[in-house]
C-alpha cells in the first residue's frame, strides 16, 4: 500500500494478480507433463502498470510532466536552471533528479527556489516508474503547474521506461555529433521535442551542422520539432519558453498518452 | 545495461505464470524483441544467464524473435522493411509512416513442465 496516497502501488510491484487477465491460452503439449502457454504480454507491463498511476497522479493534480533526456552533460540542469528563472512567478515548477549518485543537480535545482527530489540510481542506468512514484510523493503535486523529471543521462536506457510523463523531450547539444539522432533512434523517435543545447557555442563548434541533425531526426519517420536553446553565455530559450507555454495551456486529454515506445505493448 | 532490468521484470512474469499453473519447473521462454524496442537481444540472453539462478526459470532455455522493423507509409500505403534509423518510405520516400513491426518487447510463450497430473497449486482443470 501506498502510505502517502492510498494506492495499491507497492515498491515491488509484482505482476501476481494480473497475469491471468492476458487471455493466457494453454495448449498441452506433446509430453504428458508439459503445458505450453501463449502469453503475448509486454515485459514491461509492471513498470508501465505503475507509470498509468503516475499519469493519474499528475492529472488528478493538473500537473504536466515532462520527461527530460540527453546524453551526460548536454545540459539538462543548466536549461531548468534557466527556465526557472524565465518562468518565475508564472508557473509553479518542480523537478525530479536522477543520477547515479550526488545530489548536486537537485542542490542546483533548490537554489532557484523551487521544489528537487533526488533519486540516486546506483548503478541503474535509467529511472522507471516505481522510482517516480516514490518521488512525487516527496513532492506537492497540489501546488505545481509542471513538473520536471530529470533522467539519467544515457541516450539508451530512459527511452524504454515509461515514467508516466505526458511528453518526452531530449536534448542534442552541439558538442555532441549530429548524428546522434541516426545512432541513437529509440530515444530520439519517442521524443514529442528535440531540444538543440549550447547552440551560443555552434561558431566554435564547426563539426556541427544543425541542417544535419534535422535531417537525421526526420528520417525517424515523424515530424518532431527540434529547436535551439542556449542558456548559458547567451541565452536564447525563445522557441523552448514558448513550447513549455503552449504544451501548459493545450487540453490534454487525460492519462490517454501513449507509452513512450508506442505500440510496444502486447497487441498494439 | 537496462537489459537486466527487463530480465528481473521477464523472471516475475513467468514465475507469476508458473506458480498460477501449478508448474515444477520452466522449460523454455519465448520473447519477442524488435531493434526499436531500445533493447538488445544479445545482452538481454546475457543477462538472463545470470538473472535466472535460483529462479524456477533456472534450467529454462530462452529463444528471442527479433522481427524486422516494417513501417507502412500513411500517404501511398507501401509498406517495406527498412532500418531502424531510416523509417522513411521505400517507395515514396514519405515521412509519414506507421510502424508495424520492430518495436515489440513481449513474452510470447511459455512451455512448462507440469507435476504429474496436476498434483499441486490449483484445482485440477475440469474437463471439457
Amino acid at each position: 500500500m501506498c502510505g502517502s496516497c492510498g494506492c495499491s502501488v507497492t515498491s515491488n510491484a509484482s505482476m501476481s494478480s494480473e497475469s491471468g487477465a492476458n487471455q493466457v491460452a494453454a495448449a498441452r503439449g506433446a509430453g504428458a507433463g508439459d503445458s505450453a502457454v501463449e502469453v503475448l504480454q509486454s515485459l514491461l507491463a509492471a513498470n508501465d502498470r505503475v507509470a498509468r498511476h503516475n499519469r493519474e497522479h499528475f492529472d488528478a493534480h493538473g500537473v504536466l510532466a515532462i520527461n527530460l533526456m540527453s546524453s551526460p552533460g548536454a545540459g539538462k540542469t543548466a536549461l531548468l536552471e534557466a527556465t526557472i528563472a524565465a518562468l518565475r512567478g508564472r508557473h509553479r515548477i518542480a523537478v525530479i533528479e536522477g543520477d547515479l549518485e550526488t545530489d548536486n543537480d537537485a542542490a542546483r535545482i533548490r537554489a532557484q527556489g523551487v521544489p528537487a527530489v533526488q533519486i540516486t540510481t546506483g548503478a541503474a542506468c535509467h529511472l522507471d516508474a516505481q522510482l517516480v512514484h516514490q518521488a512525487l510523493h516527496e513532492l506537492p503535486l497540489a501546488g505545481l503547474d509542471l513538473l520536471f523529471i530529470e533522467n539519467v543521462g544515457n541516450l539508451v536506457c530512459p527511452a524504454s521506461f515509461d515514467l508516466g510523463q505526458h511528453l518526452n523531450v531530449t536534448l542534442l547539444s552541439v558538442t555532441e555529433g549530429d548524428d546522434k539522432p541516426a545512432k541513437y533512434p529509440v530515444i530520439f523517435r519517442a521524443s514529442d521535442l528535440v531540444v538543440l543545447s549550447k547552440t551560443d557555442l555552434l561558431g566554435v563548434m564547426e563539426d556541427f551542422d544543425p541542417a544535419r541533425a534535422a535531417a537525421a531526426l526526420a528520417a525517424l519517420g515523424q515530424s518532431t520539432p527540434l529547436i535551439s536553446t542556449a542558456a548559458r553565455r547567451a541565452p536564447d530559450l525563445d522557441a523552448w519558453l514558448e513550447w513549455l507555454e503552449r504544451e501548459l495551456s493545450a487540453p490534454r486529454a487525460l492519462s490517454s498518452r501513449a507509452p513512450l515506445i508506442a505500440a510496444a505493448a502486447a497487441g498494439g | 545495461m537496462h537489459e537486466l532490468s527487463i530480465c528481473q521484470a521477464l523472471l516475475s512474469q513467468v514465475t507469476a505464470i508458473a506458480c498460477e499453473r501449478g508448474a515444477e519447473a520452466i522449460e523454455r521462454i519465448v520473447l519477442e524483441v524488435g531493434p526499436l524496442s531500445g533493447v538488445d537481444a544479445a545482452l538481454l540472453a546475457r543477462a538472463f544467464e545470470i538473472a535466472r539462478a535460483a529462479s524456477p526459470a533456472a534450467g529454462a532455455a530462452l529463444s528471442i524473435e527479433t522481427p524486422p522493423v516494417t513501417i507502412s507509409c500513411e500517404s501511398c500505403g507501401a509498406r517495406s522493411q527498412t532500418a531502424p534509423n531510416r523509417l522513411l518510405c521505400d517507395a515514396c520516400g514519405g515521412y509519414r509512416t506507421r510502424i508495424i513491426a520492430g518495436n515489440e518487447l513481449n513474452l510470447r510463450r511459455v512451455e512448462l513442465r507440469m507435476a504429474e497430473a496436476s498434483t499441486m497449486g490449483r484445482p485440477a482443470e475440469t474437463a471439457a
